[in-house]
C-alpha cells in the first residue's frame, strides 16, 4: 500500500507528480485491459485474471496488468492495449492470452488476427486512434478514460490531474473561475443546456454561507450510459470539477447521486474519495488555501424522476422523489432550504480542462452557441455501437456513418432518437444536421443527456412513441394530474392504434392531450413527455395513418397487425429461422424453402429480424 | 326449469372498447337455463329496452340479467321495464361489467373473460331468486353507525347534519381508527391528522350523535328499518358514593384491564434476534438520520433479499422513522421489493436500445419458459424476473443480468441456456 501524504501546497503536487513520472518506465511493456461494463460483459475480468496468471507463471511478474475505464468501443470488447507501443487489440479471448504474451510482450511482434480490420477497406489498424471509429472523435471528457486505472489516484495525477484545482484555489478568485467557465461557453450536459457559469453565478450571489452542490449521476435516460463510464473510468475528473465549482460558488459540501444500477461507479467513487482525502485534496484547507470541501455519495434507488433537480433533493433527504413547484429554484432554495447547484456528471468533468487549458481553447471547439464536445451513446440499429465524443456541430451523418459504420444488414436508415423520453426522432432527411443544442431542439429532438438511438426501416414509429409513453407512465411520480392521467390516456390511445383499433380523430386527440400535458404538468417529466409522440407525428404521420386507416404496420413490428410468411423464392433453406424461432413454428428441410405455422407463431419477429436473405416477409 | 334472458350492453365505447360484448353474449347463450342472449349498443335507450321487453314476451322469460353499468345507475330503469310486461321486477338482476370491469381493466382478453364470469354469476343468482312482493312497514328514524373510524365518523356526521339521530358505536376507548395512525394520505399527501381531528371534535359537539365508545355490539335482530341491537358498554368507572373500597373488582377484573390502553409492546421483543442484530448493524452506519431512509432500505434489502416486514417494523422502531414513511419510500423506488425474491434474479433490459433490438422477446421467452411475469418469482423460489429500464450497457443490446452478472447481445437461445445452468444448482433455502 502506497503511503499518501497530505499535499499542503501546490508545490507538493508538482513534486509528487515528478516523482511519480520518474518512477514509471515508459519503455517497459505493460497491458491495459478495458474493464468498463461492456467489456466486463464480454469477459474482461476473466481475461485480466488469465493475463496475470500466465505472466506470473512465465516469470513475467514485473509486467503490469491494468484494468482501465471504458474506451467506448463496447461493440468490439474486450479491448486490450499493449504498452509501450500502444498496440490495440479487440475481441481478445482468454485463449488469445498465450500468443499475446509470447509474441507481443516477449518479442514485440503483432498478433495480426486481433487487430481491427475495417470491414470495407480491409485495412488493419495498429493503434487505437487509427481505427475509423475513433478517427473523427475528439476526446476531452474522455481524456483519461481507457488510459488510467480509475482506482489509482496517482495515474490521474500523472495525467495532469488536480493541476486545475491547484490553479483555481491558489491563483484565482471565485469570480475569475466563474468568468472562465462563462467565457468557455460551457452549457449543462444533463438535459437543458443551461449555461453553467451563469448557474454558478446565481448560486454564488445568494445570501448565506451554507450552500450545497450536487453531481447528478442518476442517468435515467434509457439507452444512455456515458455518465456511468465517466464515473467508473475517471472518477477524479468529476471530483476535481466539483471541488473547483464548490470553490467558485462558495459551497463546502457536495453530493454525488449515483444511479442504483451502477455499483462499480459507486465503488470507484468511494475509492477515489478516500484517496483524495488522504492527499488532502478534499477536506480542510485544500492546498493551503483555507478552502474546505467534502463530498458524500448517495445511492439512488431506481426512479427516473429523481433525475429532476427538486426530485433529487427530496430523494437525498430520504423522501420519495416527488418534484415540487419551481420557483423557488434550487439555486435559491434547494437542499435543506439552502442555495444548491446541480450539474450533470459530464458537465463537472469538463470543468478541470477548461481551467487547465483555458477558456479560449475550449470556446474554440464547437459551434457558435454550443461549445466543446458532447459524448453520445451511439446505440440501436448501427454497426459500431458504443460511446463517442465529438465536437458540437458534428453532423448526424458523420456520427452514424463515419463513426458508427452505418446500418447493419444493409437495411435503410430511418431516424435517430435523441434526448430519451424527453426528446424526439429526427428523420433520415435531416441527416446532415449539425448536432448542437439549438439545432436539435429546432428539429424537434433534444440534446438531453446524449442518448443517440439509431433506427432502421424495421423500427415502427408508433411503437417507439408507445414505448416511451409506457416508460413515462411507469415513471411518473403521480403527484400531478395532467402527467399521471394524461400520459395514461395518451398511452391507451397509442396502444389502441398499434392494435389496429385506432379511430379517425385519434391523432388530433393525441396532439391535443400532448399540449395539455406539456403546458400544465408540474415538472419537466410531464412537461416534455409528449415530445416523442409529437415529433414522430411531425415526421412520420403517414405511419400513424397506415395503422389507423389501413390497419397495417409498415415496419412489421406491431404484433396485432402483422403476419409472417417465408417467400419461397428468396429462401435458401439455411434453417436459421427455424433454430431461432422460440415457439418452434417454423418447419422445413435443409436447402428447401421453410414455412411458418401462423397458428402457433407468437409474432416475436425474430425470424424476420434474423433471416439474412430477407426471405421472411411481414404483412 | 328457468327460462332466462341475458342482455349485454356496449354502453357505446365505454364497455365495448375493452370487453368483446358479442363474445360475452355468445357465451351467455350457452349457459344452462339461458333461453336468449343479445347485445346492443345502448340497452337503456328506448330501442334497447324494447329488445328486453320483446324478448320477455316472446320467450316467456322467467328471469333476466342485464350486463351493463352499475345497478346504482339503471337497476330501477330495467326493473320498471320488466314490470311493464308482467315480469316480477326482482327476477331481474344487473351484472356490472362497466365500473367493475371495462373501466378498470386494460387488457381486452382478460376483461372479456371477467365479464363472462360476472354474467355467469348473475345468471346463477337469478335462478335462485324468488318473486318478491312490495309491502310497507313503519321505519324508526334513527341510524346506528358501527365503527368510528374516519368513514364511520363522516357517515355519522352526514346523517346527523341531515337532522337524524345517530348512535355511534366504537369498540376502542377512542374514536379515529386507522387514520389516526397515518402520516399522510394518498394522492394529495395531505396531513391526515388535519383531516381527522376536527371531525372527532365535531362528533362530540353534535347534538344528534350519541357516542358509545369502548362498547361492543353483542346481538343484532330485526330488519331494515326496525333493527334491535344490543350494545355492551364496558365498565370504565365506579360509583364513588356506593364503593366501599373493598378492592374485589380490582383483584377479580377478568381482563386485568386496569389500564384501558394496551401497553405498547416493543417491536424488538417480537422480532427474531438475528433480524434485530442485522438491522442494528445497518442503523449504526448512518449518522445523518434525515437522509438515511433510502440507504438503510437498500441495506436491509441486500441483507434479506427483500424488504421483510419484521425487519421494516423493527427499523421503524429503532430509527424512529414512521413505518408509513418506510413503506412510502419502498413503494416509490423501483429497486425495492416487498416480496421474497428467488435465488436467481434475472433482469431483462427494456431500455430504448434493448427494446429496439428485441429485449422484449427475451422477457417474453422467460415468461413462457418459467411462467413468471415482471416482479414474480417461481414457486420453487429459484427465479425472479424483473423487466428494467436500462442496465447501462446499451452498446451490447439486448442486455440481461443474472445475479448482477452482465450478458450482452443476448438471444432467446442463450437465455434459455443460462436458465438451464442456474436451474441445475440446488434450490434456495
Ligand atoms: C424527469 C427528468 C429527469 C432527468 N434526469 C436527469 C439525469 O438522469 N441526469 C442528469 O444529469 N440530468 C437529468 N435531468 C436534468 C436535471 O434536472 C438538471 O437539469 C441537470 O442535472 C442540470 O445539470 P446541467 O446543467 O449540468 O445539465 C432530468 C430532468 C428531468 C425533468
Ligand atoms: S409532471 Fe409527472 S413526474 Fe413531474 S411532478 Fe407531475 S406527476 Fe410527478
Ligand atoms: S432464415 Fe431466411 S433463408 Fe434461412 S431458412 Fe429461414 S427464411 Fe429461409
Ligand atoms: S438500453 Fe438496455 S442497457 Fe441501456
Amino acid at each position: 500500500m502506497r503511503e499518501r501524504m497530505r499535499l499542503a501546497a501546490t508545490r507538493d503536487l508538482e513534486l509528487l507528480r515528478s516523482t511519480l513520472v520518474a518512477g514509471r518506465e515508459p519503455t517497459r511493456p505493460s497491458i491495459s485491459i478495458c474493464a468498463g461494463t461492456g467489456c466486463r460483459a464480454h469477459g474482461a475480468m476473466d481475461l485480466f485474471d488469465e493475463f496475470r496468471r500466465q505472466l506470473d507463471a512465465g516469470g513475467l511478474d514485473d509486467v503490469e496488468v491494468r484494468a482501465t475505464g471504458c474506451h467506448g468501443f463496447c461493440e468490439r470488447g474486450p479491448l486490450v492495449v499493449i504498452f509501450p507501443k500502444k498496440i490495440f487489440y479487440h475481441g481478445v479471448k482468454p485463449k488469445d492470452v498465450e500468443s499475446v504474451i509470447e509474441k507481443t510482450i516477449r518479442n514485440g511482434e503483432i498478433v495480426e488476427s486481433l487487430l481491427y480490420k475495417d470491414p470495407v477497406t480491409k485495412e488493419k489498424s495498429l493503434l487505437e486512434h487509427e481505427v475509423p471509429f475513433y478517427a473523427k472523435q475528439q476526446r476531452i471528457v474522455f481524456r483519461n478514460n481507457g488510459k488510467i486505472d480509475p482506482t489509482c489516484i496517482e495515474d490521474y495525477i500523472v495525467a495532469d490531474g488536480y493541476v486545475a484545482l491547484a490553479r483555481a484555489l491558489t491563483g484565482m478568485n471565485p469570480e475569475e473561475v466563474i468568468d472562465a467557465v462563462k467565457q468557455a461557453g460551457l452549457r449543462g450536459r444533463g438535459g437543458g443546456g443551461f449555461p453553467t457559469g451563469r448557474k454558478w453565478e446565481i448560486c454564488r450571489a445568494q445570501p448565506g454561507d451554507e450552500k450545497y452542490i450536487i453531481c447528478n449521476g442518476d442517468e435515467g435516460d434509457p439507452g444512455a450510459f456515458m455518465d456511468r463510464s465517466i464515473m467508473e473510468g475517471d472518477p477524479h475528473s468529476v471530483l476535481e470539477g466539483m471541488t473547483i465549482g464548490a470553490f467558485a460558488i462558495g459551497a463546502h459540501k457536495g453530493y454525488v447521486y449515483v444511479r442504483s444500477e451502477y455499483p462499480l461507479a459507486l465503488a470507484n467513487l468511494t475509492e477515489a474519495l478516500e484517496q483524495s482525502r488522504s492527499y488532502g485534496l478534499l477536506g480542510r484547507d485544500i492546498f493551503g488555501s483555507g478552502f474546505a470541501f467534502d463530498v458524500e455519495l448517495i445511492r439512488g434507488a431506481g426512479a427516473f424522476v429523481c433525475g429532476e433537480e427538486t426530485g433529487m433533493i427530496a430523494s437525498i433527504l430520504g423522501d420519495i422523489g416527488s418534484p415540487r413547484q419551481r420557483p423557488p429554484y434550487p439555486a435559491e432554495s434547494g437542499l435543506r432550504g439552502k442555495p444548491t447547484n446541480i450539474n450533470n456528471v459530464e458537465t463537472w468533468a469538463n470543468v478541470p480542462v477548461i481551467i487547465e487549458r483555458g477558456p479560449d481553447w475550449f470556446a474554440g471547439i464547437g459551434t457558435e452557441k454550443s461549445k466543446g464536445t458532447k459524448v453520445f451513446s451511439l446505440v440501436g440499429k448501427v454497426k459500431n455501437t458504443g460511446l463517442v465524443e465529438v465536437p458540437m456541430g458534428t453532423t448526424l451523418r458523420e456520427i452514424v456513418y463515419d463513426i458508427g459504420g452505418g446500418i447493419p444488414k444493409e437495411r435503410e436508415f430511418k431516424a435517430v432518437q435523441t434526448g430519451g423520453p424527453s426528446g424526439g426522432c429526427i428523420p433520415e432527411s435531416l441527416v446532415d444536421l449539425p448536432v448542437d443544442f439549438e439545432k436539435l431542439t429546432e428539429a424537434g429532438g433534444m440534446m438531453g443527456s446524449g442518448g443517440l438511438i439509431v433506427m432502421d426501416e424495421r423500427t415502427c414509429m408508433v411503437d417507439v412513441a408507445k414505448y416511451f409513453l409506457n416508460f413515462l407512465v411507469d415513471e411518473s411520480c403521480g403527484k400531478c394530474t395532467p402527467c399521471r392521467e394524461g400520459l395514461f390516456q395518451m398511452y391507451s390511445i397509442l396502444s389502441r392504434i398499434s392494435q389496429g383499433r385506432g379511430q379517425a380523430g385519434d391523432i388530433e386527440l393525441l396532439e391535443q392531450l400532448g399540449t395539455y400535458v406539456r403546458d400544465t404538468s408540474l415538472c419537466q417529466l410531464g412537461g416534455t413527455a409528449a415530445n416523442p409522440v409529437l415529433s414522430t407525428l411531425r415526421y412520420f404521420r403517414d405511419e400513424y395513418l397506415a395503422h389507423i386507416e389501413k390497419k397495417e404496420c409498415p415496419a412489421g413490428v406491431c404484433k396485432e397487425l402483422v403476419t409472417f410468411r417465408v417467400e419461397a423464392d428468396a429462401c435458401t433453406g439455411c434453417g436459421l429461422c427455424k433454430r431461432v424461432c422460440p415457439s418452434e413454428s417454423i418447419a422445413g428441410e435443409k436447402k428447401e424453402p421453410h414455412t411458418i405455422d401462423m397458428a402457433t407463431c407468437v409474432k416475436c419477429g425474430v425470424c424476420y429480424e434474423e433471416c439474412r436473405f430477407n426471405a421472411v416477409i411481414a404483412e | 326449469m328457468a327460462r332466462l334472458g341475458v342482455f349485454v350492453c356496449w354502453c357505446g365505447a365505454n364497455i365495448a372498447e375493452t370487453v368483446d360484448c358479442e363474445e360475452v353474449s355468445r357465451y351467455a347463450g350457452t349457459l344452462p337455463g339461458v333461453t336468449v342472449a343479445r347485445s346492443y349498443k345502448y340497452m337503456c335507450s328506448d330501442p334497447g329496452q324494447r329488445i328486453v321487453t320483446d324478448a320477455i314476451q316472446e320467450h316467456n322469460l322467467s328471469g333476466v340479467v342485464v350486463a351493463s353499468c352499475s345497478p346504482r345507475m339503471h337497476e330501477p330503469t330495467f326493473r320498471k321495464t320488466a314490470a311493464t310486461v308482467g315480469l316480477n321486477p326482482y327476477m331481474l338482476e344487473m351484472a356490472n361489467i362497466r365500473e367493475h370491469c371495462s373501466w378498470v381493466h386494460t387488457d381486452r382478453r382478460e376483461a372479456t373473460e371477467k365479464a363472462k364470469d360476472l354474467v355467469r354469476l348473475l345468471v346463477e343468482k337469478v335462478k335462485r331468486n324468488v318473486p318478491l312482493k312490495e309491502i310497507e312497514v313503519p321505519v324508526t328514524q334513527r341510524v346506528m353507525v358501527i365503527g368510528a373510524g374516519i368513514a364511520g365518523i363522516q357517515a355519522a356526521l352526514d346523517v346527523a347534519t341531515a337532522g337524524y339521530e345517530v348512535v355511534l358505536v366504537e369498540r376502542k376507548p377512542s374514536i379515529g381508527g386507522h387514520m389516526s395512525m397515518l402520516d399522510e394520505t394518498f394522492p394529495t399527501l395531505d396531513c391526515s391528522q388535519c383531516i381527522l381531528t376536527p371531525r372527532m371534535v365535531e362528533v362530540m359537539q353534535s347534538e344528534n350523535i350519541t357516542l358509545h365508545s369502548f362498547s361492543e355490539i353483542e346481538q343484532v335482530d330485526g330488519y331494515i328499518g326496525n333493527f334491535n341491537v344490543k350494545v355492551v358498554k364496558k365498565a370504565r368507572s365506579i360509583d364513588l358514593d356506593k364503593c366501599t373500597g373493598c378492592g374485589d373488582c380490582w383483584n377479580n377484573c377478568m381482563s386485568r384491564n386496569r389500564i384501558t390502553e394496551p401497553v405498547p409492546v416493543s417491536v424488538r421483543e417480537k422480532t427474531p434476534p438475528d433480524v434485530v442484530a442485522k438491522v442494528d448493524a445497518i442503523v449504526e452506519k448512518f449518522t445523518d438520520d434525515a437522509g438515511m431512509v433510502v440507504g438503510a432500505l437498500q441495506d436491509v434489502q441486500n441483507e434479506f433479499n427483500y424488504l421483510r416486514q419484521d425487519a421494516l417494523m423493527y427499523l421503524s422502531e429503532k430509527a424512529a422513522i414512521p413505518l408509513s414513511r418506510l413503506y412510502a419510500v419502498a413503494r416509490f423506488y423501483n429497486a425495492f421489493s416487498l416480496k421474497p425474491r428467488g435465488k436467481h434474479i434475472i433482469r431483462v433490459c427494456l431500455g430504448t436500445a434493448c427494446h429496439l433490438r428485441g429485449g422484449g422477446n427475451i422477457a417474453d421467452a422467460i415468461t413462457r419458459e418459467l411462467g413468471i411475469g415482471h416482479g414474480e418469482t417461481t414457486k420453487d423460489m429459484m427465479f425472479t424476473l424483473e423487466r428494467v429500464n436500462c442496465l447501462g450497457a446499451c452498446a451490447l443490446a439486448p442486455v440481461v443480468t443474472v445475479n448482477n452478472k452482465y450478458y450482452g447481445k443476448m438471444s432467446i437461445d442463450k437465455m434459455l441456456k443460462v436458465i438451464e445452468e442456474c436451474a441445475g444448482e440446488p434450490a434456495a433455502v
